[in-house]
């Protein structure tokens, strides 16, 4: 390989190396295959190639965006971290893949973008903040609504609302999908024998969000660390393949800070402050225009010269009042 | 079902001994069912025969409206209604008969991934070929889901329903898959189903579970239903120790229980015909 291929994804935040659970498994899948990415961390979609993130940019196929396409393309390239795995192995990699999907998805999908708390406090301010100026308006709302979609899709329930009944059912079946992944992990370090597989880096991708992110609703993040081989399991992948990243998880402060501090730690305070300075005078100086309270006079100068020697044959000036 | 009925319905199964009537409900098996409501009936009917309690079959044409969350089979127990194998599994739990209590931890978490793994591909492809193939839809699925459906009902119903299924795809990310696509999902899934399988009789050495039930009721559905085009049942047909699992289980709890008992009506064979 020349040059290496370019991945776009997420950017991290909270000690994760990415904040989004399809960036994380892409990121993690690398290391554990020693793909050489050239990783571009982001956190505008729209500068992505595909749109969304992550994306992965190839030369034979375009550009792929998910997570499974990538790492099928990765494995076509001699990046495969699931060499050493036999066939039975293999398949309870799909098995345990499919459980994470149906069951552990939508009750992230809930606690992340549901839960009007941690949707409001976390999510959306964090993607607020992050994502650049005018498409931080419109992004995260339009992130919401698909979320929301998928999960009453999935549910296959049209009028699906925060509730504590459906809280209820999407945490016991996320509950259970824990519990059952704690106790296939049991003592051990990865889910087959010593080196992570591709089964690793998808539920380092489910879990690690879970594990970072402090949410002021956390309910399904103490069931989370009743489990303590899965939380080990997280960090133990944080530390030994995003050094990076783990030392900078301290001096980040966390999400609940009082209102009034988030205004000031705004990066582009200034530019914000003479934008709307701009913006608010330019509307009154038209609506002022608009409404003849000023009117712009054209004629002036070269009227002006003309028609003193001569007397003037009509008077403009009468007709605006200052 | 709402987490109260769910509690409540645990406390009165327990104390009530499976009665003679118990029902099982499902579209008309001649000319209205599809291929994935087949497969799941089929599915929660082995599940009670291999857990040896009876049931009647019923088939009514509106039996996805009359289930308590929208999808066949459901099963009328003395005064309960419960839809779906999940929480079939449960309800029959409930009442003291169970299929997974042999199992260890490991073979419990192995057991529950692998039925994800069935829903979430095999049925999902399922729903694909019949709802968004446009050579199946126009000569299969509009066809025989509109049946028991006059003018203008049965265009409207139709179309609603492929609608839904098609906004379901779009949202976990399979409304770009082509057909080829998604026939090598079902052979990586049947190759994964193979692979576990091995040479033992079931899916966890010599007792069956209900991961057995659900599989066999997805394979031998789509062994046995004459699609547009043979390629899915043909994918299956690669793998010769599913077909022998799939003749196995049929013989045991199918063709040796009617023997023994005339009274049983339905047989999986007669699920054989266009879709």
């Amino acid at each position: 390989m020349a040059a290496p291929l370019e991945l776009y994804c997420w950017k991290g935040d909270w000690g994760l190396p990415s904040i989004d659970t399809d960036s994380l498994t892409v990121l993690a899948y690398a290391k554990f295959a020693g793909a050489p990415l050239k990783v571009h961390k982001i956190a505008n979609p729209w500068r992505s190639p595909t749109g969304s993130l992550p994306a992965l940019k190839t030369r034979e196929e375009g550009s792929l965006s998910q997570p499974s396409k990538i790492i099928i393309h990765l494995r076509k390239q001699k990046y495969n971290a699931d060499y050493d795995l036999s066939a039975k192995e293999g398949a309870d990699t799909l098995a345990f893949i499919s459980l994470l999907e149906e069951k552990l998805l939508p009750a992230l999908i809930y606690t992340f973008w549901l839960d009007s708390k941690n949707y409001v406090d976390v999510t959306r301010r964090w993607y607020a903040e992050n994502i650049p100026f005018p498409l931080n308006f419109f992004l995260p709302n339009r992130m919401h609504s698909q979320q929301l979609d998928r999960l009453r899709l999935v549910r296959g329930d049209a009028g699906l609302e925060a509730s504590d009944e459906v809280e209820k059912e999407l945490y016991r079946d996320a509950l259970e999908c824990l519990s059952l992944l704690s106790q296939r992990l049991g003592p051990h370090k990865f889910f087959f024998g010593d080196s992570p597989s591709s089964l690793d880096a998808y539920v380092f991708g489910y879990l690690a969000p879970l594990v970072k992110v402090k949410l002021p609703n956390g309910k399904l993040q103490q069931h989370l660390t009743s489990l303590d081989n899965l939380r080990l399991f997280c960090t133990n992948i944080l530390t030994l393949y995003f050094p990076a990243e783990g030392r900078e998880a301290p001096s980040r402060k966390m999400s609940c800070q009082p209102e009034g501090s988030d205004f000031d730690n705004e990066p582009n305070k200034r530019r914000n402050q003479v934008l709307s300075v701009l913006v608010a005078l330019g509307a009154m100086l038209g609506y002022a225009i608009l409404t003849g309270i000023v009117s712009i006079q054209r004629v002036q100068t070269q009227e002006a010269l003309e028609s003193s020697p001569g007397h003037g044959h009509r008077d403009d000036d009468d007709d605006d009042e200052e | 079902m709402s987490l109260a009925a769910e509690a409540f319905v645990s406390q009165i199964a327990a104390a009530e001994p499976w009665p003679e009537n118990a029902t099982l409900y499902q579209p008309l098996k001649d000319d209205q069912i599809l291929l994935s409501d087949c497969a799941s009936s089929l599915a929660v009917q082995t599940y009670l025969r291999m857990c040896n309690l009876p049931i009647q079959v019923s088939f009514r044409a509106n039996a996805e409206y009359m289930s308590p969350s929208g999808k066949v089979p459901f099963i009328h127990v003395g005064n309960q209604v419960v839809s779906e194998l999940g929480p079939i599994v449960q309800f029959t739990k409930a009442k003291g008969h169970s299929l997974s209590d042999g199992l260890d931890d490991v073979q419990r978490a192995e057991m529950k991934a692998y039925m994800e793994l069935v829903n979430n591909m095999l049925l999902t492809a399922e729903l694909y070929i019949q709802w968004c193939d446009e050579s199946t839809v126009a000569e299969i699925t509009k066809p025989r889901y509109s049946s028991p459906y006059s003018w203008p009902l049965n265009h409207i119903l139709t179309f609603q329903k492929q609608w839904e299924v098609q906004r379901k795809m779009k949202a976990i990310g399979w409304a770009g898959k082509s057909l080829a696509q998604v026939y090598e999902d079902v052979s990586q899934c049947c190759q994964a189903l193979s692979q576990r399988l091995g040479t033992q009789p079931y899916f966890f050495s010599k007792q069956p579970t209900e991961l057995d039930a659900l599989v066999f009721g997805h394979l031998f559905t789509i062994l046995t239903t004459q699609l547009t085009s043979d390629e899915l049942s043909d994918r299956i047909k690669n793998y010769g120790n599913l077909l022998s699992f799939c003749k196995r289980i049929e013989q045991t709890y199918f063709q040796e229980q009617d023997r023994g008992d005339r009274a049983a009506s339905s047989s999986p064979r007669s699920s054989k015909g266009p879709l």
